[in-house]
């Protein structure tokens, strides 16, 4: 996917390999005057690197050799990618490295006669190299290796700092399409939020499927996070439908309060004595801030559900993603007592690998809660 | 009517949909000898049949004449499974969203807590159609998104190759969709049916199909099928040799016939 997109300078090319430290540095509050610069994917960067073939199969032969010492050592370690899985990245970094990778890769399968043949890069060689150990030895996440993640049928820019946007958060863009397709105006033209949008994932699926006066406003604490999500918003042409804010969860969205109809996060959900334990990838390299939920991982999931009731129009639809049966339900009971008569036709919704991983529902309209009082346990 | 009414139907239509499929216990796991080599098509190794004998379908209920329907299974005796809602070919002329309501979405690494504990690449997908218990997964892509994509497209090729419809051989008269996908000097071919569509166009699946009835109705005889496509012997061999899931589809039954496979 090529968008029209202004290329940034060169200067930005260079982190995607030598930022060397994870864990950013946060120390902009959320008055930072000065944005992060966000990193182009290797794939949108400029192809002005020459290499023969047989230096390009060198590499490859190399990279594989590495993903196959792994054998099932990270499987056993930490139920993380096995051989198998680390050669399909490594075709994926290939397919991203090169201009043309379509023909390419598949005579890099064959015994090509032409190995003197010249091709053109978006990294340097050495960087391919430099990039495919960090993966391998430190288990950095492969879509930070490529500094993009493919979810849904989007191509969003990633890197550290940011959360990866996992393949069962695609189902809240499929809840709200379904939602709005057959509304009759109200959901569809309105004004909606993520928070935590992390690369802005939701909100750019959101905001593809909403009508023309349909708006997203999206929030992040991370000043990081808020400058990918920015990219990304550009890449797809979004700007006009989609804000990002700087701040945590409700806080930039004061002055629409009772105004939103539709309401998503994907909030920290983890409980903090899980973090040291989660597979490498996530653990020493994904922000904490976007995975810890406190003690039972439920404070930022309380939080949002206590703020919905008050930022939700009457009628507007609430998803949030969560950590599985447990918290979907404890979040259920909680509406259900501590914000009773709030919200209606709350479900739980499992994911595609039968995981109750989504609580959804409705800010009550006072006629329908004076109407049906035992709504909420439906 | 307020929105959360409308949207409450949706909603639970979209929660049944996704409702994973509890019981596999009795399910046969049949894997695959097809080669597809084809980047479009798929690998054996990405290809798994599940073959589920007398399948309570999901809208079996209401639909008092249930067409009984033989399904055929690569490997397999015939098996008889009770569809609602149509035939094979109504299945074939569902929009993607019809279909997808008829399956059961899985993935693949369903153990361990998923979301933000995984790095993911569960991005592989695996759909199992209801009706039929056919099975059509996908793995290769970077989305779960379009990996789904890719899985409905390949469990229509399945359909149509492993649901059979009976057809009446004495009063035959080839169908439409059959009739484009046969060559030009087809001499029943008629003269509204276009350009042959060949193995690339999505619609050759339901001309596969409608041909494959004939031919397991005419018992794998090459020479009596063509005969009622207004072919020669020759010309429908090639047809059949165009596309590898077909050939292997008229080679399984020939052999299962005793019969010498086409080549």
């Amino acid at each position: 996917m090529r968008l029209g997109f202004p290329r940034p300078s060169l200067s930005t090319f260079s982190p995607i390999l030598f930022h060397a430290n994870p864990g950013r540095p946060n120390t902009c509050s959320s008055k930072c005057l000065i944005q992060p610069k966000p990193q182009t994917p290797l794939f949108l960067r400029p192809p002005t690197h020459s290499v023969t073939l047989s230096e390009l199969r060198k590499w490859q032969n190399w990279a594989k050799t590495l993903a196959s010492s792994v054998g099932s050592n990270f499987i056993d370690a930490d139920n993380s990618p096995d051989t198998i899985l680390l050669h399909r990245e490594l075709n994926w970094l290939i397919e991203d490295a090169l201009e043309n990778p379509k023909p390419l890769l598949t005579q890099l399968g064959t015994d090509c006669n032409d190995e003197g043949m010249v091709m053109n890069l978006r990294a340097e060689l050495g960087d391919l190299y430099e990039l495919w150990k960090r993966r391998i030895e430190e288990r950095r996440p492969f879509q930070y290796v490529v500094g993009c993640e493919h979810w849904r049928d989007l191509v969003l820019s990633v890197e550290e700092g940011v959360l990866i946007p996992r393949p069962e958060t695609e189902l809240i863009v499929d809840l709200v399409t379904d939602l709005v397709k057959g509304d009759h105006g109200e959901l569809r033209e309105g004004l909606w939020a993520d928070l935590g949008t992390g690369s802005g994932a939701l909100a750019i699926g959101i905001g593809r499927v909403l009508g023309t006066c349909g708006r997203v406003i999206a929030t992040d604490l991370s000043p990081v996070a808020v400058a990918v999500a920015a990219y990304n918003v550009q890449r797809y042409n979004l700007q006009n439908k989609i804000e990002i804010k700087l701040g945590s969860w409700f806080e930039p969205l004061k002055d629409v309060k009772g105004q939103l109809v539709g309401l998503v996060s994907n909030p920290p959900y983890i409980p903090s004595d899980h973090i040291s334990g989660l597979q490498a990838e996530v653990a020493k390299h994904e922000p904490r801030l976007a995975l810890d939920g406190g003690a039972d991982g439920m404070d930022d999931l309380l939080h949002l559900c206590h703020g919905a009731t008050s930022m939700l129009k009457p009628g507007g639809f609430f998803a949030f993603e969560t950590n599985g049966e447990k918290q979907c339900k404890s979040l259920v009971h909680y509406m259900q007592n501590e914000s009773k008569g709030s919200f209606c036709d709350v479900s739980i919704v499992s994911d595609f690998a039968g995981k109750q991983r989504f609580v959804t529902g409705f800010k009550a309209r006072p006629f329908v809660n004076n109407l049906h009082t035992s709504c909420i346990s439906s | 009517m307020g929105m959360a009414v409308a949207a409450q139907s949706v909603l639970k239509w979209f929660v049944s949909r996704i409702r994973r499929n509890g019981s596999s216990s009795n399910s046969t796991v049949v894997s695959s000898t097809s080669p597809w080599d084809d980047d479009h098509r798929f690998h054996s190794r990405n290809f798994t049949s599940i073959v589920k004998l007398g399948y309570p379908t999901r809208n079996q209920g209401n639909n008092g004449n249930g067409i009984v329907q033989r399904i055929w299974f690569s490997k397999y005796a015939t098996a008889t499974a009770t569809a609602s809602g149509g035939d094979g070919r109504q299945f074939l002329g569902m929009t993607d969203e019809e279909l997808m309501r008829e399956c059961d979405m899985d993935t693949f690494k369903a153990s361990g807590p998923g979301g933000q504990h995984r790095n993911k690449r569960e991005s592989a997908v695996r759909l199992k159609h209801l009706p039929t218990g056919v099975v059509a997964q996908a793995v290769e892509d970077r989305s779960q998104h379009k990996n789904r994509a890719a899985a409905l497209a390949r469990l229509r090729t399945l359909l149509a190759l492993k649901v059979r419809n009976t057809v009446d051989v004495d009063a035959y008269s080839p169908p439409q969709e059959l009739r484009q996908i046969l060559p030009e000097k087809s001499t029943i071919r008629g003269s509204d049916c276009g350009p042959q569509i060949g193995p690339n166009n999505p619609k050759f699946a339901l001309g596969m199909q409608a041909l494959l009835d004939l031919i397991f109705a005419v018992e794998g005889s090459i020479s009596d099928a063509a005969k009622k496509l207004g072919l020669s012997t020759g010309a429908l061999s090639r047809l059949i040799l165009s596309d590898d899931s077909l050939r292997m589809a008229v080679n399984e039954l020939r052999t299962s016939k005793g019969m010498k496979p086409l080549k």
